[in-house]
C-alpha cells in the first residue's frame, strides 16, 4: 500500500510547500489570478491578468492584503513582476527547471489553495511569440484564477509560471529560469526594458531560385515596411523594402520571431541583421533600443 | 488523467484499489432515474438524495446479483439518502477522515459514468472549499466525472471513501466529505430507533 499513498502524500506535501508562497492578484474584475512570491518583495504573475492603470491588490496565504505596484511587464512571455512591501513571508524554492523532462509529474498551484496534476508533455513551445527553451507545454486542466500560479514538481519546488495567455491551444508554463532573468532585471534596473528596433515588418515569400542561391532553408522572412526614423533600426541604415532573413542567427520567418529575438537582455547589444537588399545579402550591426516604459 | 501513468508503474498498484472499490460501489436504479451507491454496512447503502428519488430502489451488488432496498431517509438540502437492503456478505466500504484530506492528495472515483458501469477515473483533490461564498464545504476533485457518477464513492490511494461524488462543477468533481456522511447516517439512525 506504502508506494501509492506515498506518492499522494508526496504531491499533497508539494501543494503545502509551495502555497506558502502563493497569493491571490486582484489586477483586473471579478476573478483574482495566482502570484508567486519569487523574492522578498517582488511577486511573479500572469502579464494578461494585471490591468494597466489599475490598483494592484494581493491576498497572502494567511489572508492578509498587501497593495503592489507593477514594476515590469514582458508581454512576449506573460509575465509581470509587482512590487510590494517587502515582508517577512518566505519566497518561493526555485527549482532548476534543466532537470524537468517529458513525463514527469507536475502540479499546477492556485490561491487558496487549489491545485491540478499532470505531467509535462513538451520541454520547448517555440516558434511563435517566444524564443526557444522559455516555455513548456503541460498536460493538466488550468482552471479559471490559476494563471500566474506556480508550476511545482513533486518536491513542491517552483519550476515555471502557469499562464493561458502563452498559448491558444496548449497549457503552458513559463520556465523558472526565464522569469527568474526577468525578476533579475527589476532587481537590477528597476524594470523590465523592452528591447526596441523601430520596424514595422510583414512576411514575405522568398523566390526558390533565391532560397537555392543563398542556401536558406526558410521560406518566408520579413520585409521592412516601415522604418521609424531616429530609431535603432534607421540608425543602421536599414530601409523600407529591405528583407530581414535573420537577426543574431535566428531565421526569421514572420514577424513573430523578430519579437522573440528581441529580449529584454538584448537592450543596448549589438546584434547582426542579415537582410537582402535588392536580391543581394548583407549584414547590418544594430544596437538594440529600448522602448518607452508605460506601467 | 494523466497522473494515473506514474502510480500503476509500482506495486500495489491503483487496480488493486479500484478492486476494493468495485466490491462496495452499487448502482441504483429507480422509476426517476439512478445513479450509484456505497455500501454503509452489510444491509445499508448510502447515496444522493437526487439518485434515490422513490421510496424504493432496485439496487445492482458487484455480483451482478440485484435486491430490493427501501429509502430510509432522504435529505434533498444535504442531497443524500440512506437505503436498507437485504443483509450482504461483502464487506462494507472503509472510510477515510475526510479532515484529514490534503490539496494535491491523490483520489479516485468509482461510478457508472453514463452508464459504464463501475469505471474508475483518477485525479488529485483540487481545493477543498465552499462551492460558493459561505456554503458548506466540498471536496473538488480534478476528477473527470459524467452523469452516473453521482452516489458514488470518492477514495483516497488506499482504498478509502473520502466523499460521495454528488456534483460537476467548471469541469471539477464536487463531492460531498464522508465526515459529513457519517453525521447524516448517524442521526438517520437515531431518528430511526
Amino acid at each position: 500500500m506504502t508506494t501509492v499513498m506515498d506518492l499522494s502524500n508526496a504531491l499533497a506535501g508539494a501543494v503545502e510547500r509551495a502555497s506558502g508562497a502563493v497569493l491571490a492578484v486582484h489586477g483586473r474584475p471579478r476573478l483574482p489570478s495566482t502570484g508567486v512570491r519569487w523574492r522578498a518583495g517582488l511577486v511573479v504573475t500572469a502579464n494578461h491578468t494585471v490591468e494597466a492603470d489599475r490598483e494592484v491588490t494581493l491576498t497572502g496565504p494567511d489572508g492578509r492584503t498587501l497593495s503592489a505596484q507593477v514594476a515590469g511587464r514582458d508581454p512576449r512571455l506573460d509575465i509581470a513582476v509587482l512590487r510590494t512591501d517587502a515582508e517577512s513571508a518566505p519566497a518561493a524554492d526555485v527549482a532548476d527547471d534543466g532537470e524537468l523532462r517529458i513525463g514527469h509529474l507536475v502540479l499546477a498551484v492556485g490561491a487558496g489553495p487549489r491545485a491540478s496534476a499532470g505531467i509535462v508533455s513538451a520541454l520547448d513551445v517555440g516558434g511563435g511569440r517566444q524564443a526557444s527553451g522559455e516555455i513548456v507545454a503541460v498536460d493538466l486542466t488550468l482552471y479559471p484564477g490559476f494563471s500566474g500560479g506556480p508550476l511545482v514538481d513533486v518536491r513542491g519546488r517552483v519550476v515555471g509560471i502557469t499562464t493561458s495567455g502563452a498559448s491558444r491551444h496548449l497549457q503552458c508554463a513559463v520556465r523558472a529560469s526565464a522569469v527568474s532573468r526577468l525578476v533579475d532585471h527589476v532587481v537590477q534596473g528597476g524594470r523590465i526594458p523592452r528591447a526596441y528596433l523601430g520596424v514595422g515588418t510583414q512576411a514575405v515569400v522568398l523566390p526558390d531560385a533565391l532560397r537555392d542561391r543563398l542556401h536558406l532553408a526558410q521560406r518566408t522572412a520579413v520585409i521592412a515596411v516601415n522604418v521609424k526614423p531616429d530609431s535603432p533600426a534607421a540608425a543602421a541604415g536599414l530601409i523600407i523594402g529591405d528583407v530581414i532573413v535573420s537577426v543574431a542567427g535566428h531565421a526569421i520567418a514572420e514577424p513573430e520571431d523578430l519579437m522573440a529575438v528581441l529580449r529584454p537582455d538584448r537592450v543596448g547589444r549589438a546584434v547582426t541583421l542579415s537582410i537582402l537588399r535588392g536580391g543581394e545579402p548583407r549584414d547590418l550591426e544594430v544596437i538594440v533600443g529600448e522602448r518607452p516604459q508605460r506601467a | 488523467m494523466s497522473v494515473l501513468s506514474a502510480p500503476e508503474a509500482s506495486p500495489p498498484h491503483l487496480a488493486w484499489i479500484a478492486e476494493r472499490l468495485r466490491q462496495v460501489t452499487v448502482e441504483i436504479h429507480t422509476e426517476a432515474g439512478g445513479g450509484a451507491g456505497i455500501l454503509w454496512a452489510a444491509d445499508l447503502v448510502v447515496t444522493n438524495a437526487h439518485v434515490a428519488r422513490d421510496s424504493w430502489a432496485r439496487v445492482g451488488l458487484a455480483d451482478d446479483r440485484h435486491v430490493e432496498a427501501r429509502l430510509i431517509i432522504a435529505d434533498r438540502r444535504a442531497d443524500l439518502a440512506l437505503l436498507r437492503m437485504p443483509r450482504s456478505e461483502v464487506a462494507p466500504a472503509a472510510l477515510a477522515d475526510s479532515d484529514a484530506l490534503r490539496v494535491g492528495a491523490l483520489v479516485v472515483a468509482l461510478g457508472h459514468p453514463l452508464g459504464l458501469r463501475r469505471t474508475l477515473t483518477a485525479g488529485v483533490v483540487h481545493a477543498l472549499a465552499p462551492a460558493r461564498p459561505g456554503g458548506r464545504r466540498w471536496i473538488h476533485a480534478d476528477v473527470r466525472l459524467a452523469p452516473g457518477n453521482s452516489g458514488g464513492p470518492l477514495a483516497d490511494t488506499a482504498g478509502r471513501v473520502v466523499g460521495i461524488n454528488t456534483m460537476i462543477a467548471g469541469g471539477l468533481a464536487l463531492a460531498i466529505p464522508i465526515n459529513d456522511v457519517r453525521r447524516f447516517v448517524a442521526s438517520a439512525a437515531a431518528g430511526a430507533t
